[in-house]
């Protein structure tokens, strides 16, 4: 009973709660105030929210209190700006003054107050947006551009200089997202450039006082940009078209120029450009005719400026009935010997009798060429020893030859017996008393050939053997004329005896008396290939050079040592006369017959006839036969 | 070479005269353009105007600068501005407190009420400023403000004085302004109430103070010459 009673009472109790959470009404809710906005700085509005109501009807009341004032005033327009808002006109408003508002929410159970909130009227403006903004296309020098003007809201009153408004539009383009904001600042005009043509554009405005808020942008305004010239298109039409003249005037400067440029980039190789040189022989292979261009005809110059440098020294060749030849060596041979090797670093060089050998076998071999012809005319008595001469002979030019060669290539050293007899070279150049020597040559290698055939004078320097067989001819001037009677002469003397032999010999003036003439030879020079040119001077001349006369005699001179200052002394057989006072001899055990002697210094350079003696080896300095092999003399120290 | 040391001596002596001279001219020198000789730039009433409101506009700049820094760090809540006497010193003076009111007041006495106040404000300014360079509450750059403040009001001051000093002369206005000699003078009885004042509250009015200083410059302004730019 008493269980099931409370039971019941609980259950009532609930479902009364449950009646009553609906339709329970309670006192309204506290309300807030939103807002409160002034659009001029004259009159002001405040906005309200009211709580929930509670369900009962509920009425708000707005009451504000000024500062420094308790009096309580109460909304005096709550109808004018809407619902939950309270208006206030201008005199209810006062600019500078501090307002206590609070909303009251009233029904029939309660009341509820909202917050208080302080506002002062001056920092709560917020106008109205601008007003008849007007948006117009305008041209500048061909360019458009947008003029847009508008003006304050009406009821700003910024005439008087109440309110100062600054205002800000923003364009953009129809399909745009993104606007383009501009500042005017208190001017109520703007431009707008850089448009696009053909574009429309939205633009609006706005407005601030200078402490306050941003009034809502203005009604958009459409404008649309008409389609001014295609400026661009047609800038870029003439930058094409320019360039594609430029690109082709380029071109054909180019064209113009494609080989200059050619040999700009690729560089011709060069080819050889040697003077003389010819390369389509090359090509073919040929090379003697190639560098046979390159030799130059003159070189080494045969000028008579050698001459002068030479000392003049007499070569004397005796034609002795007793076939004895004296040779008178000169100085010049040794001179011309160093002339002819060039170098004067190896006194040896060219100063040896040796060199003077090789001239002297070259002139040898000349004489040979020529011996052939006078052979021809002299030769009846030829024997066939003379051809078996002549055999060796060749031999021995060949030699000669060689030996020539080799002394052009070493230093000067005229090695063997065979380079003695050395081609005589032909100068076209050569004067007529080189000509003349030549001449001479001829008809000394005449001679000497014919003696070399002597079995009993044939030696191990048999090839060595020169001796100048001075085939005296008739004149100097006709020196191409062979002198036949006088080689004849020759020929027989040097059948009977070649006894003695001496080619390189100290400078022999003497002659033989009983040969009547003795004839003199100078030594011009000593041309490039070592052979002695040898000049022929005449009798009278004696010692001084440059008389070229011919002399009739035959001398022949022997070496007769080698004395201990490696002078070669030369003896001359059967001599009486000393022309040359400087000749210098001994006593010839052979001969018998001395004459004078005179001792030359080797290093003076001779006048006249003198001559420097040759310096001998030693150990060749005697020679049984009295041969002096002038190579290895040579090879000694100062020749 | 003594000669050389003569004259550049000379030269000198000659150099430092004139600038003493041009020295003294400036400092005694009467209002430029007095007599509005020819050759002589003279500064146009709506000129004046234009500085001066610049001027008076900057004052209330740094003004609202400074009272929104103290709200942040001072006054967390705004329900503390109720408890907070906003009885401003400056409130005796009558003011126009509408647009109405303000077109209504005569130029001599708007000119004046612009003086008033900002004669009122030249030493609580100044005070201000020294109570914030002892604080170390404030940093250098609020003690700046202050500072600049001081002056500029100092400043705008001589401006207005001088605006209606060439309003007088021009005739605009009569010659009742009487130039306040001395500030304690028109405020006797306040003298001692501003030293009360917190910060926050000195702040406060001052910011609405050089507002309504600017506002006034700029109806005057408008009323005198209005055709620059109202």
């Amino acid at each position: 009973g008493a269980m099931m009673r409370k039971v019941i009472l609980l259950l009532l109790l609930l479902c009364f709660t449950a009646h009553t959470r609906g339709k329970l009404h309670s006192p309204p809710a506290k309300p807030g105030l939103t807002s409160c906005r002034s659009p001029e700085k004259e009159t002001f509005t405040c906005w309200w929210k009211p709580g929930s109501d509670g369900g009962l009807p509920t009425t708000h009341a707005l009451y504000y209190r000024k500062e420094s004032s308790e009096t309580v005033y109460e909304c005096p327009d709550y109808h004018t700006a809407g619902e939950n808002s309270c208006f206030f006109n201008k005199n209810d408003t006062s600019i500078w003054v501090n307002y206590n508002i609070t909303v009251v929410a009233t029904n029939a159970l309660g009341r509820a107050f909202s917050d208080p909130v302080e506002i002062d009227v001056v920092y709560i403006v917020k106008p109205n947006p601008p007003e008849k903004v007007t948006v117009t296309v305008m041209e500048d020098k061909g360019w458009p551009f947008l003029r847009v003007s508008w003006e304050p809201p009406h009821k700003a009153d910024t005439r008087s200089g109440w309110i100062t408004l600054i205002y800000e539009l923003r364009v953009k383009l129809e399909e745009e997202i993104d606007w383009e904001m501009h500042l005017a600042g208190q001017q109520k005009m703007f431009n707008i450039f850089s448009l696009r043509s053909g574009g429309k554009y939205l633009v609006e405005v706005r407005c601030k006082p200078d402490h306050g808020f941003w009034s809502e942008w203005s009604s958009t305004s459409y404008i649309k940009v008409p389609d001014y010239f295609h400026r661009e298109k047609s800038t870029w039409i003439l930058i094409t078209v320019f360039s594609t003249f430029t690109f082709l005037i380029l071109m054909w400067l180019l064209h113009m120029n494609r080989h200059n440029l050619k040999h700009c980039i690729l560089p011709p190789v060069p080819g050889p450009k040697i003077k003389g040189f010819d390369k389509q022989l090359l090509k073919n292979g040929k090379s003697n005719q190639i560098f046979s261009a390159l030799v130059v005809p003159d070189f080494p110059p045969a000028t008579s400026s050698n001459y002068e440098d030479f000392q003049v020294e007499y070569l004397e060749v005796y034609v002795r009935r007793e076939q004895e030849l004296v040779l008178e060596e000169s100085k010049d041979l040794h001179n011309s010997c160093l002339k002819s090797e060039s170098s004067t670093s190896d006194c040896d060089s060219g100063r040896g009798s040796c060199d003077s050998h090789t001239l002297l076998m070259a002139k040898c071999r000349e004489a040979k060429e020529g011996e052939r012809q006078t052979d021809r005319e002299c030769s009846p008595m030829r024997t066939e020893a003379q051809r078996r001469l002549k055999d060796w002979e060749e031999e021995a030019l060949n030699y000669a030859h060689a030996g020539i060669v080799s002394l052009e290539m070493s230093s000067g050293r005229v090695k063997t017996w065979p380079s003695v007899f050395s081609p005589l070279p032909r100068y076209s150049s050569s004067p007529l008393d080189q000509q003349s020597s030549l001449q001479m040559a001829k008809q000394l290698s005449l001679s000497t050939s014919s003696y070399l055939t002597q079995p009993g004078h044939s030696t191990k320097e048999a090839l060595g053997q020169s001796y100048w067989d001075l085939c005296l001819s008739s004149k100097q001037p006709h020196l191409l004329n062979p002198p036949t009677p006088v080689c004849r002469e020759l020929q027989a003397h040097s059948d009977v005896n070649i006894s003695s032999i001496g080619h390189k010999r100290a400078p022999a003036g003497p002659r033989s008396p009983a040969l009547h003439t003795t004839e003199y030879v100078e030594v011009q020079r000593v041309d490039n290939k070592d052979t002695l040119l040898l000049q022929p001077v005449v009798q009278g001349c004696g010692r001084m050079g440059g008389c070229f006369q011919m002399p009739h005699g035959e001398v022949y001179s022997k070496v007769k040592g080698v004395d201990s200052d490696n002078v070669l002394l030369l003896q001359r057989e059967g001599m009486g006369e000393d022309r040359c006072p400087c000749v210098e001899q001994e006593t010839n055990e052979v001969t018998g017959s001395c004459h004078k002697s005179c001792t030359v210094s080797t290093t003076q350079k001779p006048s006249g006839c003198i001559y420097t003696a040759v310096p001998v080896r030693d150990e060749m300095a005697t020679m049984a036969n009295g041969y002096v092999d002038t190579a290895t003399m040579c090879t000694l120290h100062t020749c | 070479m003594p000669g050389n040391i003569r004259s550049v001596s000379f030269a000198w002596m000659v150099l430092v005269y004139l600038l003493f001279c041009s020295r003294r001219a400036s400092v005694g020198a009467a209002p430029i353009c007095a007599n509005a000789q020819a050759g002589c730039h003279v500064l146009s009433l709506a000129n004046l105007f234009d500085r001066v409101i610049q001027h008076s506009a900057r004052t209330h700049s740094i003004s609202n600068d400074l009272h929104s820094e103290f709200e942040q760090y001072f006054l967390p809540s705004k329900n503390h501005i109720g408890r907070v006497s906003r009885n401003c010193h400056t409130s005796s003076i009558l003011t126009p407190n509408g647009k109405d009111n303000a077109q209504r007041m005569a130029r001599e006495e708007l000119t004046e009420v612009i003086l008033k106040l900002l004669v009122a404000w030249r030493d609580p300014l100044w005070h201000f400023h020294q109570n914030m360079a002892h604080h170390h509450d404030f940093n250098n750059f609020s003690s700046n403000k202050a500072l600049e403040m001081s002056d500029m009001v100092h400043e705008l001051r001589k401006g207005v004085e001088k605006v209606a000093e060439k309003m007088q002369v021009l005739g605009i206005i009569s010659n009742t302004v009487s130039s306040l000699a001395s500030p304690e003078a028109s405020l006797p009885s306040d003298s001692a109430e501003w030293r009360l004042m917190k910060d926050y509250n000195l702040l406060s009015c001052f910011r609405r103070d050089s507002n309504k200083v600017q506002n006034y410059l700029k109806i005057l302004k408008c009323r005198i010459v209005p055709e620059h730019g109202c």
